[in-house]
């Protein structure tokens, strides 16, 4: 008869899976909780830090190989849950307690695709099981409304708190909905800082694993409240892979570093073309760019997106193509996106950078 | 994957304490370790107030300041700074990490501290 099977025997099998963003194995990182072992059968539950793991199912299929490849284990019994980790669990977010991440969405110029990418990256996250919010923080000018569609404005209380409509499973407030276009024009610093403070802060929330905010176009008076108001996860900057985007995308990781809010990562869109016809990838300006890019930057490269008819035509609908033809390439690279970006944010978390300790 | 490391590890800091009663310590992310003489960071305070925005010329004049000045109350602004409010009631001052490296009195930057 062999040895009853033991708790540390799992463990051991299950530390040969190493988590690839963050380096260290699925034990030490204290995914791997509830482990039950009856006879031979054994089962446990894995927790990752992100329902939008692109190695969930890997984790998956890993576990239970390891796991049945211990003597005297009849069956297995994986469970996959997520539980978003949230930035700086020391320091209390007063402005916006429930929202765990705060992501913006960054570029050096204008019409990169800051709102296109906002838009479906937080619709992607959203399908994969995350409680996403988007905010249009683009005062100059808002645009997530169409791209989305949103029908109806945002409710408010009797106690003056905004209930942001809901579209596509994604909670969403744009400066659109109380602004008049031509009147941000004149705002600068103190009544801008004001303004967007009460943005977030009268906004009902509640629980959110990613907040995405679309920034207007550059480095100016809107990024720089929101680095001081709320602790930023980390920005991604989106950039076109010509040699002039990309300088200027680099001035916006210069600010967003000087303000100590960590990069999340670049992404590059329209950055090749796919023939309709014989779907050949075509290069518009040379391969890679952007990637280099990051890799000069030392930022990591969270992927890149074709330039497409489709995507603009969507977003013009109001339909983004991650719900309208979410097993299109295009969507596809959106997802891909989606993923690398929420493992950043869990890179981010886990190393603890950023945490200053004040006792004063 | 790359992490996040051109920010300068020297100027993040980890704990920012007492160093007493009134003197404020910092330690940083790359181990080193700064007392600030309250009266010392008071007096290089960099806001609109105590430093002409355009000329940069100081318009703090020491002699205004108390003996005994002291923060009352430290609190982070966002990753990158920390807004020190006074017990002279002076509280727009605010100091950045990378600031704060740069003027920190300890014997080994001393030299280099800037005003
Ligand atoms: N990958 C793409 N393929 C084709 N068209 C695109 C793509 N990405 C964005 N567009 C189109 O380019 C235009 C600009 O995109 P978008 O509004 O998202 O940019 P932006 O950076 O938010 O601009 P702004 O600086 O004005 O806020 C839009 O018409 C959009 O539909
Ligand atoms: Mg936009
Ligand atoms: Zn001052
Ligand atoms: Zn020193």
């Amino acid at each position: 008869m062999a040895d009853p099977v033991t708790e540390s025997a799992v463990l051991d099998a299950l530390r040969k899976i190493e988590d690839p963003d963050l380096h260290q194995d699925i034990v030490t990182l204290g995914f791997v909780k509830n482990i039950k072992i009856d006879g031979g059968a054994v089962s446990f539950t894995i927790e990752m830090t992100t329902p939008a793991c692109p190695v969930r199912e890997r984790f998956n299929s890993e576990a239970r190989e390891f796991v049945s490849n211990i003597p005297g284990v009849t069956a297995v019994d994986v469970q996959m849950t997520s539980q978003v980790r949230p930035t700086r669990a020391d320091q209390k977010n007063q402005l916006i307690p429930g929202v765990r991440n705060v992501v913006p969405v960054a570029s050096g110029k204008g019409g990169v695709g800051k709102s296109t990418v906002s838009a479906n990256l937080a619709i992607a996250l959203s399908q994969m099981g995350a409680r996403v919010g988007l905010m249009d923080a683009d005062i100059y000018g808002p645009s997530i409304p169409m791209i989305l569609g949103v029908k109806e404005g945002p409710k408010v209380t009797d106690q003056n708190r905004i209930i942001p409509p809901v579209e596509h499973g994604v909670k969403i407030v744009s400066m659109g909905f109380f602004v008049q276009e031509n009147e941000a024009v004149i705002w600068r610093g103190p009544m801008l800082m004001q303004m967007i403070t009460q943005f977030l802060g009268d906004v009902e929330w509640g629980e959110l694993d990613y907040l995405i905010v679309d920034l207007p176009p550059g480095t100016g008076d809107v990024q720089l409240t929101l680095c001081q108001k709320i602790p930023l996860t980390g920005a991604v900057i989106v950039s076109t892979p010509q040699d002039v985007a990309l300088k200027v995308a680099q001035k916006a990781v210069v600010l967003f570093q000087k303000l100590k809010c960590p990069i999340l990562g670049l992404i590059e869109n329209m950055s090749y073309f796919v023939c309709r016809h014989c779907n050949e990838r075509e290069e518009l300006f040379g391969n890679g760019g952007a990637r280099r890019a990051a890799v000069d930057l030392d930022i990591p490269f969270l992927g890149e997106i074709p330039l497409a008819t489709e995507i603009r035509t969507a977003s013009d609908d109001g339909l983004p193509l991650v719900i309208s033809e979410p097993e299109s390439p295009y969507a596809k690279a959106f997802q891909h996106i989606a993923e690398n970006m929420a493992a950043q944010v869990s890179v981010q978390n886990m190393s603890g950078a950023g945490q200053v300790n004040i006792t004063f | 994957m790359a992490a996040v490391s051109s920010i300068n590890p020297a100027h993040v800091p980890v704990e920012i304490s007492r160093a007493n009663q009134h003197d404020v310590r910092i330690r940083w992310q790359d181990g080193h370790v700064g007392v600030y003489p309250a009266r010392y960071l008071r007096l290089r305070c960099a806001c609109a107030e105590c430093v002409h925005e355009f000329t940069g010329e100081a318009l703090l004049k020491p002699s205004a300041v108390p003996v005994d000045v002291h923060p009352a109350r430290i609190e982070a602004v966002g990753r990158y700074a920390v807004q020190i409010r006074w017990s002279d009631g002076h509280s727009t001052g605010i100091y950045s990490f990378d600031r704060l490296r740069l003027i920190c009195p300890c014997e080994t930057c001393l030299p280099t501290a800037g005003a």
